[in-house]
């Protein structure tokens, strides 16, 4: 099979999600490692290439962080550079939205569209892979982050073995759709220790903004 | 009344909807103070998702464009209205674009709202928002749902209630029906 992988994260190549489409690969390489392209959508000024090569792949993942609880606009705008056309139902699109929140309730809402999407496109729909928490991982420890790799990679492998999201994996990383009460409670302690805003607050500080991180310039 | 209405119609010289946008705003303007930005016609960026805007120049955002007077306009404004026709079932790209950048109003730090995480506010007030939409021939009313859940959390994110949904050609005799409705939500 044919995969094509479009990365929807405005951040490019330093982006949270081309980690997350690494960890699937190493998974999905030990299955079949030929026939896979990977797109950028950063690069703007080449949505007719984009779009060119989502018209001429048979499978494409496309993946994205979630902006306002929705698809960035730079993958608003690839959807509407892709979704003038119908597939007759030879194309199959599946999605990963990923988020910065950990709960999975943030990002439910542009699963429907996703959905809605492929079939108003004629593409057979995969699934989409909901995962929160994701912003920060790339200066956590290894023993954060090793839980949420192996998952994409068995995802990957899974995925090359059988062309679908596994179910079971699927859950798991969608995995609290809401914080239950002991994680409210756990965030509520945390606060009063400032643990939640630790990564704002260590960047602020990094840049010497700490003092003047509460400024509201447009009033 | 201070309203701001974006406009993302993509062809906003040549499509009807744009007319009937700047119809209905005529109107508005009668008896309220009413901006409006037309998106396509404007120099305006994507969001890179950069963090200037939390952690290196607190409240300001790093792109060098013309979204700082919207960002004004927005904040300092009673009713937001976000105004395109719907393209593949949402609306357009123009749109999201801004939608993407007004983050620039919202503290980095997390808070609980209705148990789930949210940013906190960087501004003490934020306005109403109210959404006018055009169908394609397809939209039916599950796309409007979708549409409107997502304004709906959008909404909460931005620490505001998404008071109307309309479609263009309900419009323009509505004036006073949004007014209405925007003075029952402000005596919740």
């Amino acid at each position: 099979m044919k995969l094509t992988i479009i990365n929807g994260s405005p951040r490019n190549k330093k982006s949270n999600s081309k980690i997350l489409i690494e960890k699937f690969l190493e998974g999905y390489g030990k299955i079949e490692s030929s026939n896979i392209e990977i797109h950028y959508l950063a690069n703007i000024h080449k949505m007719d290439e984009h779009a060119k090569a989502f018209a001429q792949a048979d499978t494409v993942l496309l993946i994205f962080p979630l902006y306002t609880d929705c698809m960035p606009g730079i993958v608003k705008e690839f959807i509407e550079a892709i979704a003038a056309n119908k597939y007759g139902n030879k194309k199959r699109f599946g999605f990963i939205v990923q988020s910065g929140f950990p709960e999975s309730i943030h990002s439910v809402y542009v699963e429907k569209y996703l959905e809605k999407l492929s079939l108003r496109m004629q593409c057979e729909y995969i699934g989409t892979v909901i995962k929160g928490g994701v912003e920060g991982i790339q200066i956590m420890p290894n023993y954060m982050t090793s839980k949420l790799f192996t998952n994409f990679t068995n995802l990957g492998e899974h995925f090359a073995k059988t062309g679908c999201f596994n179910e079971e994996i699927v859950e798991k990383l969608r995995t609290p759709y809401k914080m239950s009460k002991a994680n409210l409670f756990g965030f509520k302690l945390m606060s009063k220790t400032g643990l939640t805003n630790f990564y704002w607050n260590s960047n602020l500080k990094k840049h010497n903004a700490f003092e003047n991180r509460f400024a509201a310039p447009y009033k | 009344m201070k309203i701001t209405i974006l406009n993302g119609d993509l062809n906003p010289t040549t499509n009807s909807f744009s007319r009937k946008v700047e119809a209905y705003v005529e109107e508005l303007r009668k008896s309220n103070r009413v901006d409006l930005f037309t998106l396509a016609q404007m120099d305006l960026h994507y969001c890179t998702g950069c963090w200037s805007c939390w952690w290196k120049t607190p409240g300001e955002c790093a792109i060098n464009d013309d979204a700082e007077i919207i960002f004004r306009s927005v904040i300092n404004s009673d009713l937001v209205i976000f105004a395109s026709p719907l393209i593949a079932g949402f609306p357009s790209s123009a749109l999201k674009k801004i939608m993407d950048r007004l983050i620039v109003l919202l503290h980095p730090y997390i808070e609980i709202v209705n148990g789930e995480c949210h940013h906190r506010k960087r501004y003490e007030k934020y306005p109403n928002l109210g959404l006018i939409l055009e169908k394609e021939p397809d939209t039916d009313d599950e796309d409007i749902k979708l549409v409107k859940d997502i304004f709906d959390r959008l909404a909460i994110n931005f620490h505001s209630k998404l008071v109307f949904v309309k479609m263009i050609d309900e419009v323009t005799k509505l004036d006073f029906v949004i007014m209405e409705e925007v003075r029952n939500d402000e005596k919740i």
